[in-house]
């Protein structure tokens, strides 16, 4: 064991809780993401309940239990307690900023980095830890300039520390609940009550997973069943049958880093195959791994549970009977939807799909009006001082170097329009 | 080199010879030596002291990796670095990396940080640091690969020479290290690398805090 494997000095969290407990994966998931430290306790093993809380059983209703580095407790913790303890939640330095970024993905540091290093006062807010889907991938290899690849996480670090040094500021775990007009500019809402003024407003806030439309799913998140690749149950999965459902690069992603861990991984495409939508070196990648089992027209139609997750029902290409899949987690990366919460109430114009329009697709929606003499740029929504980069975007090239690019070149186009209201 | 003695059992190590603080002369003599051989040498009167010297030395924001080291958990230290916000701790980044996916690049950041902040298991009056360390992982930073090095070290250290500071390692600090990892990692520990700095040709790059208090092995 080299030195650098050692725990930090720092106490972590302790988390304690059951396996199928949602809220306890929900606060896993959040500090796995912020790079948080921490020890998951099962609370069924009384020994190791009693080493961390000197008693042997915690009431139900308690869980999940979390215990701070400062050894103050949460009952019944939720990631918004946790991140508050933690001291994660901070209030906003300025009453008004040059531009707010919604969402700490690739599109949404890659904006924060170029805007912040100009002279622009940034802010950037993020529902959950920076890096977004693309933080949650263990390599993403055809990123230029990282011929050894870079993992999301760490690309995610590296932007964080990247946008501060320049002085941008990050507002965590609180996600936007709304945004309203004010004036030229806009005031974005947290869901904590949390006002944030901006002269321009950049939505990068990227896709959260399709929901997967089969019965049981829900009932089962946290306790076998995950969307995204989890990160925080990577290790947990040590000499399970993992399977991951999904034709894209998350879940290739996914299917490579279980593969270190799980005994057998199983990744189910409903599509034909997988060249529709993952890139040809994860294809290569995935295909060449001795533990995964690739099945393409292989849909998911049922799930096997008791307290958690048994097995995963599928459809096997032309087949109607269904087939019975030992498994002992499921991680499912069929895609997103766009995430735009907060951004209905102001009227922003979208694609039947639900991704914001920018551009001349804005000014030509038949559902939004555009209330200015010029066209809008080319990353603006149908609302002036409003813009959209990255995967939240219609149009845009679902890809970590595409969204980078994207949120970088929203800046210039920012620049214009606080020149055009003045101030700049 | 001879062949490593006998090892001593913890417990006879605490009444050990090598548990004795130095003189105020043996410490002038070190730290003296040390500046001859290009290492900047501070004395700090107690461990709360050491610490604000370190905080003196460290550049906001800048990427500190923190050895395991009892000497920088006792006075602090090695939390500041850890959780004061300031720096970028590279050991929260690395414990977060996935050691299956991402062993290249938790080999690669823990390489070449800023700064390398430890201490030693020896310091000779003659100015030489020793260093022992069972995977080797601590000791590149060390030599060459880290930007800038601190390191405090606590005056039961200072030893009169190079030989003394190897049986200090074996007789004194390994048998103590062995208990600690034991209990830490379940694995035993080992003096399977050692560095000796004679000498430091970069000016500025190591910097040795003496601390007239018993801190650390």
């Amino acid at each position: 064991m080299f030195d650098y494997d050692a725990r930090p000095v720092t106490p972590g969290v302790v988390l304690v809780g059951t396996p199928a407990s949602r809220g306890g994966y929900a606060i896993r998931d959040f500090l796995s993401r912020n790079g948080y430290p921490f020890e998951w306790v099962d609370a069924g093993q009384p020994d190791a309940v009693r080493a961390v809380l000197g008693v042997a059983e915690v009431e139900p209703s308690a869980l999940p239990l979390c215990i701070l580095p400062d050894g103050s407790r949460l009952a019944s913790a939720t990631v918004e307690q946790v991140a508050a303890g933690l001291g994660m939640v901070a209030d906003p330095s300025l009453p008004e900023y040059d531009l707010t970024i919604v969402g700490a993905g690739p599109a949404g540091l890659a904006a924060a980095v170029n805007a912040a290093s100009e002279g622009l006062r940034t802010v950037v807010v993020e529902a959950v830890a920076p890096g977004g889907q693309a933080g949650t991938t263990s390599m993403i290899e055809n990123y230029l300039g990282f011929p050894n690849g870079i993992s999301g996480s760490e690309l995610a670090t590296r932007a964080v520390v990247q946008a501060r040094r320049f002085g941008a500021e990050l507002l965590l775990a609180r996600p936007l609940v709304g945004v309203s007009a004010d004036g030229p500019g806009y005031v974005a809402e947290l869901s904590d009550g949390t006002l944030v003024r901006g002269r321009a407003v950049l939505f990068a806030s990227g896709v959260e997973w399709r929901r997967l439309d089969v019965r049981g799913v829900d009932d089962l998140l946290g306790a076998g069943v995950y969307y995204g690749a989890g990160p925080s149950e990577a290790l947990a999965c040590t000499g399970s049958h993992v399977v991951v459902v999904g034709g894209g690069n998350s879940a290739g992603q996914a299917v490579v880093r279980f593969s270190r861990y799980a005994k057998r991984v199983t990744l189910l495409v409903r599509g034909r195959d997988l060249g529709a939508s993952m890139s040809q070196y994860l294809i290569d990648h995935v295909s060449a791994i001795p533990n995964v089992d690739v099945r393409v027209r292989t849909p998911v139609v049922g799930l096997e549970a008791d307290d958690c997750l048994r097995a995963v029902i599928v459809r096997s290409g032309d087949s109607t009977e269904p087939v019975r899949l030992p498994a002992d987690a499921l991680f499912i990366c069929i895609g997103g939807a766009p995430r735009t919460d907060g951004a209905a109430g102001i009227g922003l114009a979208t694609n039947s799909a639900g991704y914001l329009v920018t551009g001349s697709d804005a000014a030509s929606n038949p559902g939004a009006s555009w209330p200015l003499p010029r066209e809008p740029l080319p990353l603006e929504t149908n609302l002036p001082g409003v813009f959209a980069a990255g995967d939240v975007r219609c149009g845009s090239v679902k890809r970590c170097s595409a969204a980078i690019g994207e949120g970088s070149m929203a800046v210039a186009l920012i620049h214009r329009r606080l020149a055009e209201v003045g101030g700049d | 080199m001879t062949e490593p003695p006998a090892v001593a059992s913890p417990g006879a190590a605490m009444s050990s010879e090598f548990a004795e603080l130095a003189s105020d002369e043996q410490i002038a003599k070190a730290a003296a030596a040390l500046e001859r051989n290009g290492i900047r040498s501070l004395l700090a009167a107690t461990g709360a002291d050491a610490r604000g010297l370190v905080d003196s030395l460290l550049v906001d924001a800048a990427e500190v990796y923190n050895n395991t080291s009892q000497t920088l958990e006792a006075i602090g230290v090695a939390d500041d670095i850890e959780r004061s916000g300031r720096y970028q701790p590279l050991r929260l980044r690395l414990y977060r990396m996935d050691r299956e996916m991402q062993r290249r690049e938790m080999r690669t950041l823990a390489a070449a940080p800023d700064y390398v902040v430890g201490s030693v298991h020896a310091l000779t009056e003659g100015g030489s640091l020793l260093i022992a360390s069972a995977s080797g992982s601590q000791l590149g930073p060390l030599a060459s690969g880290a930007g800038q090095v601190i390191l405090v070290i606590g005056a039961q250290k200072i030893v009169s020479d190079v030989a003394t500071g190897l049986r200090r390692i074996y007789e004194y600090c390994f048998p103590l290290e062995d208990a600690r990892a034991r209990r830490a990692y379940g694995v035993p520990s080992g003096v399977n690398n050692i560095l000796i700095i004679n000498k430091a040709i970069t000016t500025g790059r190591v910097t040795a805090i003496i601390v007239k208090e018993h801190l650390g092995f």
